[in-house]
């Protein structure tokens, strides 16, 4: 266009950095108002200096297109503070502590490879600020997500086997027989870890909550495992509901039969970290889910799986880049023993409104701290641009 | 220990201390004047408390001029929220600790002092770059403001079990909440391990500090029972009104007053306290007022169970709000009915004046109940050195009063106030785990 043709002639500005110190005309550790940087074209951010303290940078993009700009450590490349999708002329501030250490900025434009502008050496101020996360790409999730992939597989492979026991017993089997066999299959669903888009539509098909359906449970398209636990739960005979499962079975085979093919985005599975056992505390724990079977607490246990299997593939890129990494054994070791102390001896469990109220305040408090130290996971594992 | 005369008793003065939020007052105006010239945020808390008090005492001339500091001190003797003036929004919170040990639950409660200690100065909240969801919740915008906000916490006699090792540290005046004769108590809404009473000026910056605080806490505590409450400005002037029609706390003790706060409230250094010396006991009653019922009542009948009028709040012996009821001149009752409120409360007789309380009480509205009624009422908090002459002997005074009919104590605990955190390197708690 005509009009971005002197911009760029004459300005050459990809990205201005101001700084400016969060402290103001107060003082502190941090420089006080800086003259705006400018980047050229070719460099990223300019030369800029800055005392260590709180800072703000205000980022602003003076490209076509719409940038990414990382703070990074030059030596490592590791990541301390970003804006993401900054659009052509807009400034966003980018907020950090800013500790002894080199910084440069890394611009990324929409259309063309990262560039990494001057390293500036910060010599004062704490030696502790906002920390410096290696990145996470695609490439880095790579074999995490393959070995996500085996493990859903062979997870689909032992519901589908159970889901056809389910069928059977619900056509000849006693009432005991076919919630015992109901409740297999359900585990094998919820150690799959599914929350919100993890199967797309064949989630609902699957495992589909009467909420949101106009009918409730008598809604026509309330279907699947928890039709099945309604009926048995509430006086239908477990034949009644032989339907219902093979319509369950075919959905089952074709979410295997999907699943090859279905695209995993890699960002899923660092959220999915701390999204499976947020489903359990939202629907479980408080026993929203509960269709009469009152297995929320075999639900919450199985789903400490699913978060196990995934922090399992996990942990090659995150040990290195969490710090608090340890904290999440602990907390899921403490859930774990917490739950496992409410279970009867007969390996049956409890429904979650016979607990009391401090067995549900630690059990709530166990989940909530881990969620608490799982929700990083998320933040750091969020794929970002390197190249 | 209070049936001592008020006169005789030996005087503590903790204006020397700094940081302290007493502060000595001998004369509220002058008090009042240096903190207009001083005009910085920090200094006036005593100051605010005096202004608002002295503005009620001058019959309703606004304080506006005193602008309240947005920041009330967190370090001190003492902690903030028991004898600074009242913010208009509050929460009171019972915890119960799940602490693995008395590791984690120092660990709680350096967390709790920390979290207090940047909530109550504001600032803006560390960034975690890329390594983690948002420091806070955002709620307050990219700066929390102070909003005089105070956390004061509390413990109550269940953490003294085995569980910590405190057993042999709890105070000898540290009970259960009695339940009294005309009481409605739900035991999910009593007692608690720790209390968390979280006072600003906005009900954003209490929800926020809440939120702030169970994040950084989840594993350690969780929220037994929770009331938000509010207080009502002057209408039209003096001492707010509960939700009855009524002021409440005309005659209330005043926070300011150095004299009266060591004498009535403050637990003084000494053996006897203990660990606990600059805490103090603190009352929790949540109330449900029976408002429609109430306001089916003849206005004579309601003053009469008061003891005041209604509309100017004064003693029905009185003209005025702050006329000093003469009990002495009616012993039968003619004017002030014997078995009136503030009657039964406070008898202002010599014997009595050593039960008097510091009240800080916050009005509350959650809603309706199955039967279309409002459930609103008084979140009753107030402070004293001793629960039992001072609280408990109240209300045995107050025990089958007329005004009862109207109200429905169902909930709330006792609790110790924990010392004031001295300094930068203090935590809530560090003397009663020594």
């Amino acid at each position: 266009m005509a009009v971005s043709v002197p911009t760029r002639a004459v300005g050459s500005a990809l990205l201005a950095v101001m700084c400016a110190s969060l402290l103001g005309c107060t003082g502190g550790s941090s420089s006080g108002t800086a003259a705006a940087i400018v980047m050229n074209q070719g460099g990223c951010g300019g030369t800029w200096t800055a005392h260590g303290g709180p800072h703000t940078f205000q980022i602003k993009n003076g490209d076509i297109g719409t940038d990414e700009v990382d703070l990074i450590d030059p030596k490592t490349s590791a990541v301390y503070a970003e804006v993401e999708a900054l659009a052509p002329g807009t400034t966003r501030p980018m907020q950090l502590t800013l500790a002894r250490g080199s910084y440069a900025f890394r611009c990324y434009p929409e259309d063309a490879g990262g560039v990494t502008g001057p390293t500036v050496t910060i010599t004062d101020g704490p030696t502790q600020g906002t920390p410096a996360v290696l990145p996470v790409d695609n490439e880095v999730l790579l074999a995490s997500v393959k070995a996500y992939r085996t493990r859903i597989t062979a997870g689909l492979v032992q519901l589908a086997t159970d889901v056809n026991k389910l069928r059977q017993t619900l056509r000849g089997g006693t009432l005991a027989a076919s919630q015992a066999a109901w409740l297999t299959a359900h585990l094998d669903y919820e150690r799959l870890g599914a929350a919100y888009d993890t199967f797309g539509d064949f989630a609902d098909a699957i495992d589909g909550m009467p909420d949101g359906l106009p009918g409730g449970v008598h809604d026509p398209d309330f279907t699947g495992l928890r039709r099945i636990e309604y009926g048995l739960w509430h006086g239908e005979a477990p034949s009644s509901l032989a339907a219902v499962a093979d319509q369950l079975g075919t959905d089952v085979a074709g979410l295997q039969k999907a699943f090859p093919t279905q695209q995993v985005d890699p960002n899923d599975l660092p959220l999915r970290a701390h999204e499976i056992l947020e489903n359990a505390l939202q629907f479980e724990l408080t026993d929203e889910a509960d269709q009469g079977s009152h297995t929320s607490l075999a639900t919450v246990n199985a789903n400490l799986d699913g978060t196990q299997m995934v922090l399992d593939v996990l942990t090659p890129v995150m040990q290195t880049r969490y710090t608090g990494w340890s904290q999440v054994a602990d907390w899921m070791s403490r859930t774990r023993t917490e739950l496992a102390s409410l279970r009867h001896a007969d390996g049956t469990w409890p429904p979650v409104t016979d607990l009391d109220a401090s067995q549900r305040e630690k059990l709530n408090g166990d989940v909530g701290q881990l969620l608490e130290v799982l929700a990083p996971i998320a933040a750091i594992g969020d794929v970002r641009r390197t190249s | 220990m209070t049936t001592q005369p008020l006169d005789e008793r030996p005087r503590e003065d903790d204006a020397s201390s700094p940081g302290s939020h007493g502060g000595r007052v001998t004369n509220r105006r002058s008090f009042l004047r240096g903190a207009l010239s001083a005009g910085v945020a920090g200094v006036a808390t005593g100051a605010a408390a005096g202004a608002g008090i002295a503005a009620g005492l001058d019959g309703g001339t606004p304080a506006a001029a005193a602008a309240p500091a947005p920041v009330v001190p967190f370090h001190g003797q003492h902690q903030a929220g028991v004898a600074t003036e009242a913010q208009r929004n509050s929460t009171m919170v019972s915890f119960d600790v799940l602490a693995a040990n008395k590791g984690e639950l120092t660990d709680l409660l350096r967390t709790l002092t920390d979290r207090a200690r940047f909530l109550t100065a504001g600032g803006t909240p560390p960034d975690p770059g890329i390594s983690a969801p948002p420091t806070d919740s955002g709620i307050l915008g990219p700066q929390v403001p102070a909003d005089r906000l105070t956390v004061t916490v509390g413990v109550g006699a269940s953490l003294f079990d085995d569980r910590y090792g405190l057993a042999s540290r709890k105070p000898a005046g540290l009970t259960a909440m009695r339940t009294f004769p005309n009481d409605f108590l739900d035991a999910a809404q009593c007692h608690g391990d720790l209390s968390l009473h979280l006072c600003a000026d906005n009900p954003d910056t209490v929800l926020h500090a809440l939120r702030d605080i169970a994040r950084h806490t989840r594993g350690a505590m969780q929220i037994r029972w929770q009331i938000d409450g509010f207080q009502s400005p002057p209408r039209p002037s003096g001492t707010p009104r509960n939700l009855m029609g009524f002021k409440d706390g005309t005659s209330n003790l005043h926070g300011y007053d150095t004299q009266q706060m060591n004498d009535l409230v403050w637990l003084p250094v000494g053996d006897k306290s203990g660990w606990a010396a600059g805490g103090t006991y603190q009352v929790v009653r949540t109330i449900r007022m029976l408002v429609e019922f109430w306001d089916r009542v003849s206005i004579t009948e309601q003053e009469n169970m008061f003891g005041r009028r209604r509309d100017s709040g004064a003693p029905l012996d009185g003209d005025k709000e702050f006329d000093t009821p003469n009990f002495a001149a009616d012993p039968v009752g003619t004017a002030i009915p014997l078995t009136s409120h503030i009657r039964r409360a406070n008898p202002r007789t010599s014997d009595t004046a050593g039960s008097r309380i510091l009240r800080r009480p916050y009005n509350y509205n959650r809603g309706i109940d199955s039967v279309g009624n409002v459930d609103c009422g008084l979140v009753f908090i107030c402070y004293q050195k001793d629960l039992a002459t001072q609280f408990e002997t109240v209300q045995k005074r107050l025990a089958d009063e007329p005004l009862v009919d109207y109200i429905q104590p169902f909930g709330g605990g006792y609790f110790l106030v924990l010392p004031g955190v001295r300094d930068a390197n203090d935590y809530l708690g560090r003397t009663m785990l020594a």
